[in-house]
C-alpha cells in the first residue's frame, strides 16, 4: 500500500485496489456501452458501425420524449410526495417518544423486501375487483388504476414512496438527533410553538440531510424500472414508459442493443449532471475541506 | 454497546471466512462449453420442466453422449436466449415458440436445418401431426420438432352464470353481442379481460381477424404486405371490436386487471364475469386455483362464428407448438437426433398429457382416456386435428422486436387513445424483415 | 428537556402510517398460510380460514435449499469484498490531500448514476471472456461493484466525524497511515462500516438482474431467480410466491434485527451535519 507518511495521512494507493476493481467492473463496461451507442447491433453477430443514427432517431422518437418527461415528473413527484413525509417521521422517529424505537422497526421493513416481492404484492392489494379498491368503491370508483394514465402514476408514485421512504427518514432521524438541544431550549424560552420551532430551528439544521437524501431521490427516480417493469409494464399504453424502462425495452425486447445504449448513456449523463449540480451548488464535496480547516 | 462490538467482530471474521469458502466453492463450477461428451438443453423454466427433467434423465440412461438441461426462469426466456446463442456458452437444443421467435437466428445462420435428419429419421415426422411443423417452418426448411404441445385460445365460460341468465355459448358474433347485452342487465361483466397482461387483449384481434377476413390477410401482412392492414375487412374487423368494447363488454377496468396473478380467471370462477377468451392453459389454471368451479361449471366452445366473415368457423389461433431447435455448431447432432426421437415416445405422451399438455404426436389418441380430464383434451385434440388453420399467436409470428408496439396498439385501442386510423399506422410500422 | 404535552396530531400521523406500511405486510404473511385455492375466493385482504404451511414446504421441495446456499455465498463474498476495499479508499478520500482523491470520490459519485442494467450486455461479454459465466464468482464481482458507490458515500461520510484532533494526537506520536487506519480509523467507524455491511448484503441479498443474465444452470441458481420461476409462462402462483418471499427475507431480518442500531447510526452519518 501506500508509503508511510509522517503526517499519518494516507497515499494515493490506499485508494487503488478500491479504484482498479471499480473501473474494471463498472467504468469498463460503461465505456462499452458507450461505443455500442455508435452502433447498430442485435445480439447477434458483430455490432456494426452507425455513426450518430441512434442519437439521432433518438430525438425524434415521440416515445422517448414523452419518456424523458415521464420520468421527469415521476422524480418530481417522488421528491415532493416522500420528502416531508420523511422529514416528518425522522424529525418524529428523533424524539423521546416510548414506541419509537418498535414502530421505527416496523417502518423499516419495505426496504428489506425486493421490488419483484413489492410489486407483486402491491398488485394483489391494487387489484379492482378482489382488493382494495372493490371494498371502497367511493374512493376507487372501478378501481381502474393501472389501467389509467393518471392511476398508474399515482400507484407507481405510492410504492416507490412505500419502499424507501424509510431510508430516508432514516437519514432524517440521524441528523436531527444531531441538532442541538440548546437551540430548542432557547426557542422555547422565546415562547416560540412547535410549529415554529420546526420551521425556525429544525428544517434549517436539517439542510445537508436534504440535499443528501434528494441526490438519492433523483438519482433513484430516475434509474428505477423495476417497480414498472413488475407492475405496469409500462402501459396503459405508454403511458409509464419511463425511460429507464424504454432502454431495457429496446435493447431486450426489441434486441436493438445500439439504441438501447444509447438510451442508457443518456439516463448516466443526466442523472450524474443532475447530482454534481446538486453537490456543487450545496458545497457537500468540500465538506471534508471545510472541516478539516487547514 | 457489548453486543455491538461483538456482533462486529462476527461480521468481519464471518465474512473472511465465507470469502474463502466461497471462492472455493465457486471455483468448480466451470463453464458448459468444451465437454465433448455432452449437450446442453435450455428449457423455459415452469412447470413443465417436470417432463423435461424426466426424458433427460431416460435419456442419459442409455446414452454415452449426456444431455444437460438448463431453464431460465419466466418471461426472460426470450432475451436470455438472444444473449447467449451467439456465444460459446450458447445451448445446443433449444425450446422455442417458432415463428418470429426463431427467425432472427436463421437469418443470422445459427441454426440446424433439420429436413437431413428427418429423412434420416422418418420417424421425426411422420409421428406428429402434420399441420404442426408449418410454425417452426422458414423459408421452407424445418427447424423444429414440437415438444410440449398445442394450445388453441378458447371461449371459456360460467355454465351456472349463462344458464342463470338465459344465455348459451355463442355460435355466431351476433349470438356474443346479444349475451352481453342480456348479461350486463343482469349485473354480471360479461366478458372477464386481463388487459393488463395486453397479449390477452391481442387474442380478441387474432380472432375477429381470422373469422373476418380469413387467415390469409395476416399471412400477407407478416410478409410485408403493409397494405391489407388498411383494406376493408380489417376496418370492420376493427368496427365490430369497436362496437363489443362500446357495449361494455369487458367492463371499464380490464386494464387494471391481470390474468397471470389469476385474478381474471377468479372474475371466472366467482361469477362475476360470463366468459373468458384465453389459452387452453386457462383449465388448468381455473383446475388449481378452484378445484370445484373446473369440475362442475366451466364451460369452453370455440370462438364464435361470424357470418358473412371470409375465415372459417373452425379456425384457431394460439400456441400452435413449442419446439426444440438445434443450433448448426453443435457437435452432437446424431445424439441430439436420438434425443428428440423420445418427443413421439409414449412417455413423453403420457407424462405431458398428466401436467395437461396436449401434445401433437400420432399417438396422443390412445392416451386420452387414460387422462383425468379427457372429455376437454379430446375436444381440443379434435379442433385441432380439424382445424384449416391454426395461427400462432401475433406477437410469436412476428420477430421479436415488435412484441412491444403489438401490445401497445392493441391495449390503445381499447382504451381508445387509437382510432382504427392510428391503429392501422401501428400494425404498418412493424418490422416484417 | 421540559416536559412537553403530548403531539397528538404526530399521533395520528405515525398511525396512519403505520396502517399504509403494515397492510401490505399483513397481505404477505396471511396469503402464505393458504391454499391457492383459498386465496383465489377471499382475494387478498381475506383472513386465512385454513391455515396451512404447504407453501412453505412446496418452497424447499422446489430446491429452495440449495438456492439458499448460493445466495449465502454470495452475499458473504460480496460483503467481504466491500468491508477488504471501501474502508481504505473511504480513508484516503477524507485524509488524503491531493488533488486526485476528490476526482476518485467523483468517480463513485457517477457510479451512483449507472444503473446496472444499462450495462449489462458489456457486462456478460466482460464476465464470459472471464471464463465465469455460470459461476458465481460472475455474479459476486459486479455485484460489489455496483454497491461500492453507496458505500464509499456512507463511509465518508462516518469517517468525516472523526475530529482533526483525534489525527493530530496520532501524527504527533508519529503513528504512520496504517496505524491510523486501524487504531483510529477503523475502530470509530464502526457504525458506518456496519451499516456498509448490512447495505451491501441487502443488495447482493436481493439482486437479480446480474444472477438473472450471468448465471444458467440449477447449480448456480439464487433466491431471487427461484422467486421469478414462481412467475410461470400462463400465471403467479401469489400464496406460494409470498411464501417463498418470506422465507427468503427471514435472514435479512434476522441481520438487521442484530445490527439495526449500528445500521440506524450510520445511515444517519449519511446525512452529514
Amino acid at each position: 500500500m501506500a508509503s508511510p507518511s509522517k503526517d499519518g495521512r494516507p497515499g494515493i494507493g490506499w485508494a487503488l485496489p478500491a479504484v482498479v476493481f471499480f473501473a474494471l467492473f463498472a467504468v469498463v463496461p460503461l465505456v462499452l456501452v458507450a461505443v455500442l451507442s455508435f452502433t447498430t447491433w442485435s445480439g447477434l453477430g458483430s455490432p456494426e458501425f452507425a455513426g450518430f443514427d441512434n442519437w439521432v432517431t433518438l430525438f425524434h422518437d415521440p416515445v422517448m420524449i414523452k419518456s424523458l418527461w415521464l420520468s421527469v415528473l415521476l422524480t418530481a413527484l417522488g421528491v415532493v410526495v416522500q420528502t416531508p413525509l420523511s422529514i416528518l417521521l425522522g424529525v418524529w422517529a428523533a424524539g423521546p417518544q416510548r414506541n419509537r424505537a418498535v414502530l421505527s422497526a416496523v417502518f423499516f421493513v419495505p426496504l428489506l423486501l425486493s421490488a419483484t416481492a413489492v410489486s407483486v404484492l402491491w398488485r394483489a392489494l391494487l387489484e379492482p375487483n378482489f382488493g382494495i379498491p372493490s371494498q371502497a368503491t367511493w374512493l376507487f370508483g372501478d378501481g381502474n388504476l393501472l389501467g389509467d394514465r393518471t392511476g398508474a402514476i399515482a400507484v407507481l408514485v405510492l410504492v416507490s414512496t412505500w419502499q424507501f421512504t424509510p431510508l430516508h427518514a432514516l437519514i432524517y432521524q440521524g441528523a436531527a438527533r444531531a441538532i442541538p438541544a440548546v437551540l430548542y431550549q432557547a426557542a422555547e424560552i422565546d415562547g416560540a410553538g412547535r410549529v415554529r420551532q420546526f420551521f425556525h430551528i429544525t428544517l434549517p439544521q436539517l439542510r445537508n440531510a436534504i440535499i443528501t437524501s434528494v441526490i438519492l431521490m433523483v438519482v433513484g427516480g430516475l434509474t428505477t424500472f423495476d417497480t414498472v417493469l413488475i407492475l405496469t409494464q409500462g402501459g396503459p399504453g405508454t403511458d409509464t414508459t419511463i425511460t429507464a424502462y424504454y432502454m431495457y425495452q429496446k435493447a431486450f425486447k426489441g434486441f436493438e442493443f445500439g439504441a438501447g445504449a444509447a438510451i442508457a448513456l443518456l439516463l448516466v449523463v443526466v442523472a450524474t449532471a443532475v447530482s454534481l449540480v446538486v453537490v456543487r451548488v450545496s458545497g457537500y464535496d468540500k465538506m471534508a475541506g471545510t472541516k478539516e480547516g487547514m | 454497546m457489548k453486543t455491538r462490538a461483538r456482533f462486529h467482530r462476527a461480521v468481519a471474521g464471518g465474512a473472511a471466512l465465507v470469502l474463502g469458502l466461497g471462492l472455493a466453492a465457486c471455483g468448480g463450477g466451470g463453464s458448459s462449453s468444451g465437454d465433448s461428451d455432452e449437450f446442453h438443453v435450455l428449457v423455459y423454466g415452469d412447470a413443465g420442466n417436470r417432463v423435461e427433467k424426466r426424458l433427460v434423465a431416460t435419456f442419459n440412461k442409455t446414452s454415452e453422449v449426456k444431455a444437460v438441461l438448463d431453464t431460465v426462469p419466466g418471461a426472460d426466456y426470450q432475451q436470455k436466449l438472444q444473449t447467449v446463442i451467439n456465444t460459446p456458452q450458447a445451448p445446443d437444443v433449444f425450446f422455442n415458440w417458432g415463428g418470429g421467435s426463431i427467425q432472427p437466428f436463421v437469418e443470422a445462420d445459427l441454426l440446424l436445418p433439420l429436413d437431413d435428419m428427418m429423412k434420416k429419421e422418418p420417424g421425426l415426422k411422420s409421428n406428429f401431426l402434420p399441420s404442426v411443423f408449418e410454425t417452426a417452418q422458414v423459408d421452407g426448411k424445418s427447424y423444429g420438432i414440437p415438444m410440449r404441445g398445442t394450445q388453441p385460445v378458447l371461449l371459456f365460460n360460467n355454465k351456472k352464470v349463462l344458464a342463470d341468465a338465459g344465455v348459451e355459448a355463442p355460435r355466431t358474433w351476433d349470438e356474443l353481442l346479444a349475451a352481453v347485452k342480456t348479461l350486463k342487465g343482469k349485473d354480471v361483466t360479461p366478458i372477464a379481460l386481463g388487459g393488463g397482461d395486453k397479449w390477452t387483449t391481442m387474442m380478441w384481434f387474432e380472432y375477429l381477424y381470422d373469422r373476418v377476413a380469413g387467415p390469409e390477410l395476416f399471412k400477407k401482412a407478416l410478409a410485408g404486405e403493409k397494405d391489407v392492414w388498411d383494406g376493408a375487412d380489417s376496418r370492420k374487423a376493427l368496427d365490430m371490436l369497436r362496437e363489443l368494447i362500446d357495449a361494455g363488454a369487458f367492463g371499464s377496468n380490464y386494464d387494471s386487471v391481470k390474468f397471470t396473478d389469476g385474478s381474471s380467471p377468479a372474475l371466472l370462477a366467482s361469477g362475476k364475469a360470463a366468459f373468458e377468451l384465453m389459452g387452453s392453459w386457462a383449465y388448468s389454471t381455473q383446475r388449481e386455483a378452484d378445484p370445484d368451479f373446473a369440475r362442475n361449471d366451466l364451460g369452453y366452445s370455440n370462438f364464435p362464428a361470424v357470418e358473412g366473415g371470409k375465415g372459417d368457423a373452425a379456425n384457431l389461433v394460439g400456441n400452435t407448438n413449442n419446439f426444440y431447435s438445434v443450433r448448426k455448431s453443435t457437435e452432437h447432432a446424431d445424439a441430439i437426433a436420438e434425443f428428440l426421437k423420445l418427443m413421439y415416445s409414449d412417455e413423453f405422451v403420457e407424462e405431458q398429457l398428466a401436467i395437461g399438455n396436449l401434445p401433437t404426436t400420432t399417438n396422443t389418441d390412445k392416451f386420452l382416456d387414460a387422462a383425468d380430464n379427457p372429455e376437454y383434451l379430446k375436444y381440443q385434440y379434435d379442433l385441432v386435428d380439424k382445424a384449416p388453420a391454426f395461427q400462432l399467436s401475433w406477437d410469436q409470428a412476428y420477430p421479436p422486436k415488435n412484441m412491444t408496439p403489438i401490445y401497445v396498439a392493441v391495449q390503445q385501442f381499447f382504451n381508445g387513445q387509437l382510432d382504427p386510423d392510428g391503429f392501422i399506422k401501428a400494425m404498418q410500422a412493424l418490422t416484417t424483415v | 428537556m421540559t416536559k412537553r404535552r403530548p403531539n397528538y396530531l404526530a399521533g395520528v400521523g405515525v398511525t396512519l402510517w403505520l396502517f399504509v406500511v403494515a397492510l401490505p405486510l399483513y397481505v404477505m404473511l396471511g396469503a402464505g398460510v393458504q391454499s391457492r385455492a383459498d386465496y383465489g375466493a377471499s382475494g387478498p385482504l381475506g383472513f386465512p380460514d385454513h391455515f396451512t404451511l404447504s407453501n412453505y414446504v412446496d418452497s424447499f421441495s422446489n430446491g429452495f435449499g440449495r438456492y439458499f446456499v448460493n445466495t449465502l455465498i454470495v452475499t458473504a463474498s460480496v460483503v467481504a469484498i466491500v468491508v477488504l476495499l471501501v474502508p481504505p479508499l473511504a480513508f484516503a478520500i477524507v485524509r488524503n490531500r491531493g488533488r486526485s482523491t476528490s476526482g476518485v470520490f467523483r468517480l463513485f459519485l457517477l457510479g451512483l448514476a449507472i444503473p446496472a442494467q444499462a450495462v449489462i450486455v458489456p457486462m456478460f461479454y466482460v464476465i464470459s471472456e472471464a471464463g465465469l459465466y455460470d459461476n458465481l464468482i460472475g455474479v459476486i464481482l459486479p455485484t460489489a461493484a455496483f454497491c461500492m458507490p453507496v458505500c464509499v458515500l456512507i463511509l465518508t461520510g462516518t469517517m468525516r466525524d472523526i475530529t482533526d484532533d483525534l489525527f493530530e494526537a496520532m501524527a504527533i506520536d508519529g503513528a504512520d497511515a496504517r496505524r491510523v487506519f486501524f487504531k483510529l480509523v477503523v475502530p470509530l467507524s464502526k457504525s458506518g462500516l456496519s451499516t456498509v455491511v448490512v447495505f451491501a448484503a441487502l443488495q447482493a441479498w436481493n439482486g437479480f438482474l446480474f444472477p438473472l443474465v450471468l448465471t444458467q444452470s440449477e447449480e448456480t441458481k439464487v433466491i431471487t431467480l427461484g422467486l421469478y420461476n414462481f412467475q410461470t409462462q400462463y400465471g403467479v402462483d401469489i400464496p406460494g410466491l409470498l411464501a417463498a418471499v418470506v422465507l427468503s427475507t427471514v435472514p435479512v431480518l434476522l441481520v438487521y434485527l442484530f445490527a439495526r442500531r449500528a445500521l440506524v447510526q450510520g445511515l444517519m452519518g449519511v446525512g452529514g451535519k
